[in-house]
């Protein structure tokens, strides 16, 4: 999840503007990784070096790992090394937004020192093995914006980007989670969860993002909005509601029970209890998932 | 006995898990096909059609797939029913199968074991 949290981690630091996220974001899947990102990434080369080789290659027509190793900066075997590893996606995203110019090798050095710090995360290339880093990586999220969730919450939020990794794709960065009292909506579905840990749970988005969304739940071309990319909405948010009672109920042997999966027919959502919205922005298209806390600790 | 001998009744409110279902289903053959969309109408549509084997989720409306179990076991103590749901717990699970469900399959559908179920059931008979 490292790489989803990179893009709210950019945001909420002020390094990228949400539109600068999203345009970059439309692009990472196509991005061409430059040696000199992987190269500061692996932590052979700091910034400066990497600067320094690009000024000597305008001035040689040279590839960059020749000049790096004449300079000293790397070896044969780092570069080969480099050329054949696998690289975590989130450092397309780095690469996008370094091609832009929005940040610059310096910043992008800070930046991965620091968020990987922060969250204590040591070899970046494991981080989908390391639960605790996903842990405090899911508690920064909740302390960035100010809110505290209960245990079961932190399950659902824990088992819901789970799900939209799994499921629609890892191609998205949440926003930070906020409180809210209402939300315009359009194509929205509900359902509820019942026992004791009570929520309201609504997932909406507007209708090409529907359209997409569903095409990459189903693994099927959808061209409009139709019965069956609502479907794909209320089939999402059961199989989420779903494993979520499965998942507390092998926690705690908390039994809780679910609604039927309802379309919502109007445009704005009203709630009455505290609710959390979580704003999950893909290339497609951004989609907003609503936690109204019916009967919880939060 | 052949799938394409075989009538199966599809229940999910969903029209996608339906359609999913089928899709799985009819890599193997032909069987005819029979949906309803909420527990009464499977209970209705079971004794109008009395199929071979039945598919049925638990979250519906009007009666959920545990009445609907209940009534159509009832109704035909051979019926084969095979739950198909997201709500896995063990509690659900034992109480589908003290209904009389002889299978249980957790949401997302895996291709795999809902072919094992098919080709099980066909074996047995």
């Amino acid at each position: 999840m490292y790489t989803q949290f990179f893009g709210n981690y950019l945001l909420s630091n002020g390094y990228v503007t949400k539109e600068q996220l999203f345009s970059a974001m439309q692009r990472e899947a196509t991005q061409h990784m430059k040696l000199g990102t992987l190269a500061m990434h692996a932590g052979y080369m700091n910034a400066s070096q990497v600067d320094e080789t690009v000024i000597q290659q305008t001035h040689q027509d040279r590839k960059f790992g020749e000049l790096a190793v004449e300079l000293g900066y790397l070896t044969d075997d780092q570069v080969l090394s480099l050329l054949k590893q696998q690289n975590p996606a989130y450092l397309s995203l780095g690469q996008v937004l370094l091609d832009d110019g929005i940040l610059t090798n310096s910043d992008f050095e800070i930046i991965m020192n620091d968020y990987s710090s922060k969250n204590g995360i040591q070899g970046l290339d494991a981080i989908t093995e390391m639960p605790e880093a996903i842990h405090n990586l899911l508690n920064s999220f909740f302390q960035k914006s100010d809110t505290s969730v209960s245990h079961n919450g932190y399950m659902f939020v824990e088992l819901l980007f789970n799900d939209f990794l799994r499921f629609i794709g890892d191609d998205f960065t949440p926003m930070n989670v906020k409180e809210v009292k209402g939300a315009p909506i359009n194509c929205c579905v509900k359902q509820e969860v019942h026992g004791d840990y009570s929520i309201n749970t609504y997932i909406s988005m507007d209708q090409p993002t529907a359209i997409a969304f569903a095409s990459r739940y189903v693994h099927e071309q959808f061209s409009e909005y139709d019965e069956y990319v609502q479907a794909s909405l209320e089939d999402f948010l059961n199989l989420q509601n779903g494993l979520f009672i499965v998942n507390v109920s092998n926690d705690s042997s908390t039994e809780l029970t679910l609604g039927v999966p309802e379309h919502v027919d109007t445009t704005e959502l009203s709630f009455e209890k505290k609710t959390l919205q979580f704003e999950i922005l893909y290339p497609f298209g951004t989609i907003y998932f609503y936690m109204e806390l019916i009967k919880s600790n939060e | 006995m052949s799938i394409d001998d075989i009538k199966i009744l599809i229940t999910d409110d969903s029209i996608l898990a339906r359609k999913q279902l089928k899709d799985i289903i009819s890599t193997l053959g032909s069987p005819t096909f029979i949906e309803a969309t909420d527990g009464q109408s499977a209970i209705d549509k079971y004794k109008e059609t009395k199929p071979d084997l039945v598919f049925l989720d638990i979250v519906m409306p009007k009666k959920d797939g545990n009445m609907a179990i209940e009534e159509i076991m009832s109704f035909d103590p051979d019926a084969t029913i095979i739950i198909a749901s997201s709500v896995g717990t063990q509690s659900q699970l034992k109480l589908a199968i003290s209904s009389g469900a002889k299978d249980f399959i957790q949401k997302p559908l895996d291709k795999g074991q809902v072919i094992n179920v098919i080709n099980k059931f066909l074996e047995g008979r």
